[in-house]
């Protein structure tokens, strides 16, 4: 077994079980849940959710803090030091080279420790108090300086510099090249590391800051069972114990403390009900112009001789390519040479190269239409998730105004405000319950699926037009509002639901591609 | 900036009291007459008993400011053909990669001695030139053959 499972499985301390409660209580709130707490707490449902959190599309994780990521490193630096029987900062280096697998650091170390220290670059050991000193006679080797007064330090390797130089090295390092676990000696093929204590002797603290919150991604970096949240200056990172091997089966969606949602297996933006590898393998679809060489082979079809590109717009059977002059029969492809009398009436029909050719053309026509009819539809959600976006700067505006115009609370007016995140919601998932369709195997299961899919569009396309009435009229939709609010999010559950189950169960075939 | 001449001060002077045989690096003399300390010109001789053997390849050396922090930038004048040699003439090798093996520590003689030894061992494993690589990939005895024309044409004295 390796550290990373002993890790999921270590009892947490007291400080986070709370803090896990905190994140689930948020979570369940966000996704739906709490619209109907807020406004409606007369909808049956509502209790359900409330005594069963865990829901089929639900992932369980946990949101971690910088300060917790300090936390848990700093937990596990102490934790081994005092088996291995080596000061925190040497087995902060040790941990750091070993990736965090405590067990495998423990057992080799156990067996051999120079040999470890030695290839983790500590060479020896460390000082316990490094200082810096003057020596007498002494000239560093970066800049030739020999002033008897200068300070100068050297590491266990004995690779002494002034500390203007050493100072100016770890600067460079840590803030043009971001490197933090792995800086080695300034000595031309020296690879002792060096450690954090020598390191804040050396550089002042702006320095020292930017060292520790490297030094923190590398931890995060490093361990499967933590990601960053990918939001542009979101400092959060989210523990979440779904394996890779496990992605095929389950979609899991996290959120992190400033609610930024995103798929901890590829962290793109929540992509449910469609698994990590579907997604890929859709985006790359949409992306590559795989469509356009499918386009040509639906609509054209090549001369039998310079193989040119043609699509016949008009006229005759009687082809004469441009390019070679060749003359040919546009419907049985065969040269016009040999259809004798039966000029522009081809009775070839039946030859099997004939034959074939036309139903490769089908095929390729039909999955054409099949990716068009998917796309169009994912891609229209996208773009309406677009106008989304606007819509929500437009909701503030128009709870303030219907504040003013109607002597509604604020409170009161919070129902806007739900309804444009549950339209958001709702709208990313339909976007990729046409991704995930086009992958589908046609069984009963799909048309469960489709079902499913009809009702969230109609709840979300009926909701969507509500909400653009305007101001003047959304005082009196409010109960209508709520109840399609309620609704979609309800419909959306029950996709997702469906879906996630399916998964689970490996009984939503997926076609070979 | 002063840390950077007077490095290289040092460095010259270092250079004048010993460098290997065969080698020469001197700082270039500027229109004005005066010495440039960040625009160097070196030559590097083939070592012994390789196919490298009684050539003597010239480069030039660029200082940055931020030396001896960032390495110097080392381009053969004219380009040379070898794996490693980008066809601007830019050497690609480790220690000359501030992100790879450059260490402040790291001097003028070893920066040119490092050279020489990639000239007869070059790394497959960073090519920067076309030409050169496909040809030591794929035909030692021709790439050997224009290595020693290549040597006849830039003779030691």
């Amino acid at each position: 077994m390796d550290s990373e499972d002993d890790f999921m499985s270590d009892p947490p301390s007291g400080d986070e079980i709370d803090f896990d409660e905190g994140t689930q209580d948020s979570d369940i709130g966000s996704l739906g849940g709490d619209y109907d707490h807020d406004h409606d707490g007369g909808f049956g449902y509502e209790k359900d959710i409330l005594a069963n959190p865990q829901k089929p599309f639900e992932v369980d994780y946990r949101v971690l803090s910088p300060k917790e990521i300090q936390m848990h490193q700093e937990r596990q630096f102490q934790e081994v030091s005092s088996i291995i029987e080596l000061p925190p900062e040497q087995t902060a280096i040790l941990l750091r080279y070993m990736r965090w697998n405590k067990e495998k650091l423990i057992e080799s170390y156990m067996d051999n420790p120079e040999q470890v220290l030695e290839s983790a670059g500590l060479g020896a050991t460390v000082d316990p108090s490094p200082k810096t000193e003057t020596v007498k006679g002494f000239t560093c080797d970066i800049c030739y300086e020999d002033d008897p007064a200068m300070q100068t330090y050297a590491m266990k390797c004995g690779h002494r510099y002034c500390v203007d130089c050493y100072s100016h090295y770890l600067t460079q390092k840590v803030k043009q090249e971001g490197e933090a676990a792995r800086i080695e000696c300034p000595y031309d093929g020296c690879h002792r590391i060096v450690d954090s204590k020598s390191l804040r002797l050396l550089v002042d603290q702006n320095v020292q800051d930017r060292y520790e919150v490297l030094l923190t991604r590398t931890y995060v970096d490093d361990k499967d069972n933590l990601k960053w949240c990918p939001a542009p200056e979101c400092e959060y990172a989210v523990e979440c114990s779904v394996k890779k091997r496990d992605l095929n089966r389950v979609v899991p969606t996290v959120r992190c403390a400033l609610e930024h949602s995103f798929c901890f297996g590829c962290t793109l933006a929540d992509h449910r009900p469609a698994p990590c590898s579907l997604v890929k393998m859709w985006l790359k679809k949409c992306e590559d112009d795989s469509e356009t060489s499918n386009w040509i082979s639906a609509n054209t079809k090549e001369c039998p001789k310079c193989h040119s590109t043609i699509e016949k717009n008009g006229g005759c059977n009687h082809m004469t390519c441009r390019k070679c002059k060749h003359e040919f029969c546009w419907m049985c492809m065969g040269p016009w040479s040999e259809h004798g009398t039966s000029w522009y009436n081809c009775n070839r029909f039946e030859e099997k190269s004939g034959a074939d050719a036309r139903d490769a053309q089908a095929r390729s026509r039909h999955s054409l239409e099949r990716y068009l009819h998917y796309y169009n539809r994912y891609a229209n959600h996208e773009q309406s998730a677009k106008l989304d976006k606007d819509l929500w700067v437009k909701t503030e505006k128009k709870m303030t105004s219907l504040q003013s115009q109607s002597n509604m609370s604020w409170i009161e007016v919070q129902f806007l405000d739900t309804a444009s995140k549950a339209l958001l919601a709702c709208r990313q998932t339909l976007k990729w319950t046409y991704a995930f369709a086009f992958y589908l195997e046609r069984n009963n299961m799909t048309e469960i699926f489709e079902d499913n899919q009809k009702d969230l569009e109609m709840a979300v396309e009926n909701l969507s037009q509500m909400f653009e009435k305007p101001v003047t009229e959304l005082g009196s939709l409010k109960v209508e509002i709520l109840d399609k609010t309620t609704y979609c999010n309800r419909r959306r559950e029950i996709l997702l639901s469906d879906t996630a189950e399916n998964l689970k169960k490996g009984t939503g075939c997926i076609r070979g591609h | 900036m002063s840390l950077c001449l007077n490095r290289l001060q040092e460095e010259r002077k270092q250079w004048r009291r010993d460098h290997p045989f065969g080698f020469f690096a001197r700082p270039v003399r500027g229109a004005n007459g005066v010495l440039d300390l960040k625009n160097w010109e070196v030559g590097i001789p083939g070592r012994d008993n390789t196919i490298w053997q009684g050539g003597l390849f010239k480069l030039t050396l660029t200082f940055p400011d931020e030396y001896p922090t960032k390495p110097p930038k080392c381009k053969f004048v004219p380009p040379l053909f070898h794996p490693n040699v980008y066809p601007s003439g830019t050497v690609c090798l480790s220690i000359l990669n501030e992100e790879e093996g450059w260490k402040p520590a790291i001097t003028i003689k070893q920066i040119l001695l490092g050279i020489q030894d990639l000239l007869n061992d070059p790394n497959p494993e960073s090519p920067a030139q076309a030409d050169a690589y496909n040809l030591f990939k794929k035909d030692r005895a021709a790439y050997e053959r224009k290595i020693k024309s290549i040597v006849k044409e830039n003779p030691a004295p």
